[in-house]
């Protein structure tokens, strides 16, 4: 139904227009980086090719396969079995195992590896039992392998939510007509409910992959050099800042690739989800694997959350007396300000660019709209980095501005993506009414979409604040003076060798990200529903 | 606090700015006490110092900072050379200060100084079998040595000094020999090189002295365990020989330093009797106050030869040092 509504299509003009130039403010920083490209010569590119880059891009590629598929593993099968099974502990699970997203990965790597180490408590244990075989685990802890297998244990969560969600929205339909068909549990499973699970599952795992490229902290303590340590030699020990920009545009374009990918299997599976099929029919089968079903379960969760909280809050209790109360207030208070304001701003920036390209329709607005996002695959020091190249000679760095507008370009991305699906998913006869009742886009955006996207609204905030919580490497370099948060003190006490001193900080990260983490999934939840 | 925080914004005269790339409790106190004393309020930011270089280049004339802190000379040298510093030269701190210890350019001044030195196992190795750091690529250590990733800023002071003392092509190929005598790739904090002696996966291992001290002193059973599984081993302190590497913590003042008295101010203070009582009890890293004396656990270990290589060579062959490192596969 086509509306003439010549107020809308001015105002609409407008809206477009400002969109645009949002979009250029947020990638600035990307633009500086490919713009610069061809300044430098070929010196350090060809040092870095000659001597540690192919190892370094190796590993990368290996750490990402490790990581992702532990979240695969630790991901997919639970969400299946909770999906579909009725089991003892079915709906404690169903919240718990979201629950290792509120621990960072670098605390998770370092926590670890205090309780892995020859004098930890776990191989501590094994010695004091002639009879266990206390050799066998004493091993080196400190590889890749346990590295991604760790980075797994943190990041599972983002492969478990995105299956979980697709494998109810698929429905009983589907499983129904490959029972009927003769296909086995097991057999429908991988051979129906997986392929078209399978753009969930693989946007799941590019947040994954994302979290990978840019984790710094437990990469550099494991040893294992990535491709961005890559970017961090170049610019730092070797001064080539030329350099490090064509590492990263180099870093750009495999992004791009990545994103290519995913935007493509989304699209070429679209119609899978049928409206017909009966989601939520609340009819859970019983089944007779009712342990293996609870250790499946039990096993990320227990890994993931359990051991890493256990020694943490050991180590609370133990240095409890050295613990200062006010300096904990104080950061707490700084971690809770500037994740939550920087969630609102996403969230408005968010909607408002997923608005006007629904409204606008124009087909390289949504190109642009997908470019934004690049922001999150950047390691946030080469963000914080092009920031400074940009304002710092307007006496801004060490300013909030500047601190926030890091955090928008970074988490964007996050931000976007649980109102995109949400708005997606309203029918255009709403944009219609509101045209035909003669409401502007301001009105439009105010009446009917503000209110009928408020679950993912309140998903948005949530998952920036956590991921800003947890934010390190910009909030190190952009803080302005006197600004501790619980993440830079963790980090910084830890990468001392002070690790239980660190532990009170990681805790309070801990809780508050559990506890938004509890709320989302009941927004969740009711999302789930109203779809 | 937070009140303290709110009055001293109004007498904007009176604070000092600082970009640090120190971050141990013991900082803390020391700005705390100088606050008391002078009522100058000290503001902090802490970064990578490498990081906090280019925030000051691109800040310009327009940076508020006034003091440059580091764990490392050799970035202290890079500030230098970049432009960023001023020279600084007081009675008080001359006093203070062990001259040998001095930046002979005058650029910085140091307030505390560690040893990258050599630990063993006390099962497996006998003292009389360690003696250099050139040493350690005989073959008798093949698969026993361990050290952390070379992108750690210590272990790339060390090899500046190598290739300061002995040339680039000999700390080329020393590199080579410990590499190959590696007991597993590098990776790890200096305390995990410390937990792997413990667990036999190697016997001897190059780390600061000061984590040996925090280990020793720890409340939790396990850190004193690893701790007293080793032993402590100054390397290169025959008559003819140079002494073991050290390296400076130091400060230097900012070409644009806003608050240039009180930085002044804060120099000396933390170059004084007082102050540096508080870091050695603190942070087991040695006085440069020659009328203060080290920890009780760090005395236990011997006084030791110091390298008198002027540390500014530490920044001067940083980038030689990364390339040997990178082109002999040290990890």
């Amino acid at each position: 139904m086509e509306v003439k509504n010549s107020r809308f299509i001015i105002e609409n003009k407008r809206w477009v227009f400002s969109s645009l130039l949002f979009s250029v403010l947020i990638l600035l920083p990307v633009l500086v980086l490919l713009l610069n490209f061809f300044n430098g010569d070929q010196t350090t590119l060809n040092y870095l090719f000659g001597t540690v880059l192919f190892d370094y891009s190796f590993n990368t590629l290996y750490l990402i396969l490790l990581t992702s598929f532990t979240s695969f593993v630790l991901g997919v099968f639970p969400a299946w079995i909770i999906s579909n099974y009725d089991f003892v502990g079915r709906k404690f699970f169903d919240i718990a195992l979201y629950l290792p997203l509120a621990i960072p990965s670098y605390i998770m790597a370092f926590t670890y590896i205090d309780v892995l180490n020859f004098t930890g408590p776990f191989q501590s244990f094994l010695r004091s039992y002639a009879f266990l075989p206390s050799d066998l685990f004493n091993i080196d802890y400190l590889q890749i392998e346990t590295l991604g297998i760790l980075m797994g244990l943190s990041l599972y969560p983002y492969v478990y939510t995105a299956s979980r969600v697709s494998f109810s929205l698929i429905g009983s339909n589907y499983i129904n007509v490959s029972k009927n068909l003769g296909l086995s549990s097991a057999q429908t499973f991988f051979k129906v409910i997986l392929p078209l699970s399978k753009p969930a599952i693989i946007s799941g795992l590019f947040l994954v992959i994302m979290e990978v490229l840019n984790e710094y902290g437990a990469v550099k303590y494991f040893g294992v050099n990535t491709y961005t340590s890559g970017i961090f030699r170049s610019w730092f020990s070797l001064g080539d800042i030329n350099g490090a920009i064509q590492l990263a545009c180099i870093l750009i374009i495999f992004v791009l690739l990545l994103f290519y990918i995913e935007k493509k299997s989304i699209k070429n599976s679209q119609f899978y989800y049928s409206k017909n099929s009966d989601v939520f029919s609340g009819k859970l089968k019983r089944s007779n694997k009712n342990i293996l079903f609870f250790l499946i379960c039990l096993i990320p969760f227990l890994l993931g959350f359990i051991i890493p909280v256990i020694s943490i809050t050991n180590n609370v209790f133990n240095n409890f007396h050295e613990t200062n109360f006010t300096k904990l207030f104080e950061l707490t208070r700084n971690s809770i300000f500037v994740s939550s304001l920087s969630a609102v701003i996403i969230i408005i920036i968010a909607l408002f660019f997923l608005f006007v390209n629904r409204i606008s329709k124009i087909k390289s607005l949504s190109f642009i709209n997908n470019l934004i996002s690049l922001g999150y695959a950047l390691p946030g020091a080469v963000i914080g980095l092009g920031l400074i190249l940009l304002f710092s000679s307007y006496s801004l760095i060490g300013t909030f501005y500047v601190l926030f507008y890091a955090y928008i370009i970074r988490f964007l991305a996050v931000g976007k993506s649980p109102i995109k699906s949400s708005i997606e998913k309203q029918p255009e006869s709403f944009d219609d009414t509101g045209k035909n009742l003669g409401l502007g886009p301001f009105k439009l955006l105010r009446q009917i979409h503000l209110p009928v996207n408020k679950y993912a609204l309140v998903s948005a905030f949530i998952l920036v604040f956590i991921d800003v919580m947890k934010e390190l490497p910009i909030t190190l370099i952009l803080r302005p003076f006197n600004f501790d948060t619980l993440a830079t003190q963790t980090y910084e006490f830890a990468v001392e060798e002070m690790l239980p001193l660190s532990s009170i900080y990681s805790l309070i990260i801990i809780v508050l990200s559990s506890v938004m983490l509890l709320i989302l999934k009941k927004f969740v939840d009711k999302q789930l529903n109203v779809s | 606090m937070f009140v303290a925080s709110c009055s001293s914004r109004k007498e904007s005269t009176q604070e000092v700015n600082l970009y640090s790339q120190r971050h141990y409790p013991v900082d803390e106190l020391q700005y705390k006490n100088f606050e008391e004393i002078t009522g100058i309020k000290v503001n902090v930011v802490k970064a990578n110092a490498d990081e906090l270089i280019e925030r000051l280049k691109n800040e310009g004339k327009s940076s508020p900072a006034d003091l440059f802190i580091t764990v490392d000379a050799g970035k202290l040298y890079k500030a230098r050379e970049s432009d960023l510093l001023q020279k600084v030269s007081t009675e008080v701190i001359n006093e203070n200060v062990n001259q040998e210890l001095m930046d002979p350019d005058g650029y910085w001044t140091p307030i505390t100084y560690r040893a990258r030195i050599l630990v063993y196992s006390k099962e497996r190795v006998q003292k009389s079998e360690l003696s250099t750091y050139e040493d350690l690529i005989n073959q008798k250590w093949k698969n026993k040595l361990l050290a952390r990733s070379s992108s750690n800023a210590y272990n790339q002071a060390l090899m500046s000094s190598l290739v300061a003392n002995l040339g680039p092509e000999s700390a080329a190929s020393w590199s080579e020999g410990v590499v190959s005598n590696f007991a597993r790739d590098p990776k790890g904090s200096d305390r995990d090189q410390v937990r792997a002696i413990a667990a036999g996966q190697g016997d001897v291992a190059i780390v600061n002295s000061y984590y040996i001290g925090i280990l020793l002193s720890s409340e939790k059973e396990q850190d004193v365990m690893a701790g007293n599984s080793v032993e402590v081993f100054f390397p290169n302190q025959g008559d003819n020989d140079r002494g073991s590497h050290i390296n400076v913590s130091a400060i230097g003042l900012t070409k644009n330093s806003p608050n240039r008295e009180n930085a002044i101010r804060l120099i000396e203070y933390l170059t004084s009797i007082e102050a540096q009582k508080v870091y050695v009890n603190n942070s087991y890293e040695y006085p440069v106050n020659v009328k203060v004396e080290p920890a009780q656990i760090v005395k236990n270990w011997g006084e030791f030869k110091v390298d008198r290589l002027n540390l500014n060579k530490l920044g001067e062959y940083r980038e030689e040092a990364i390339k040997i490192f990178d082109s002999t596969g040290w990890k």
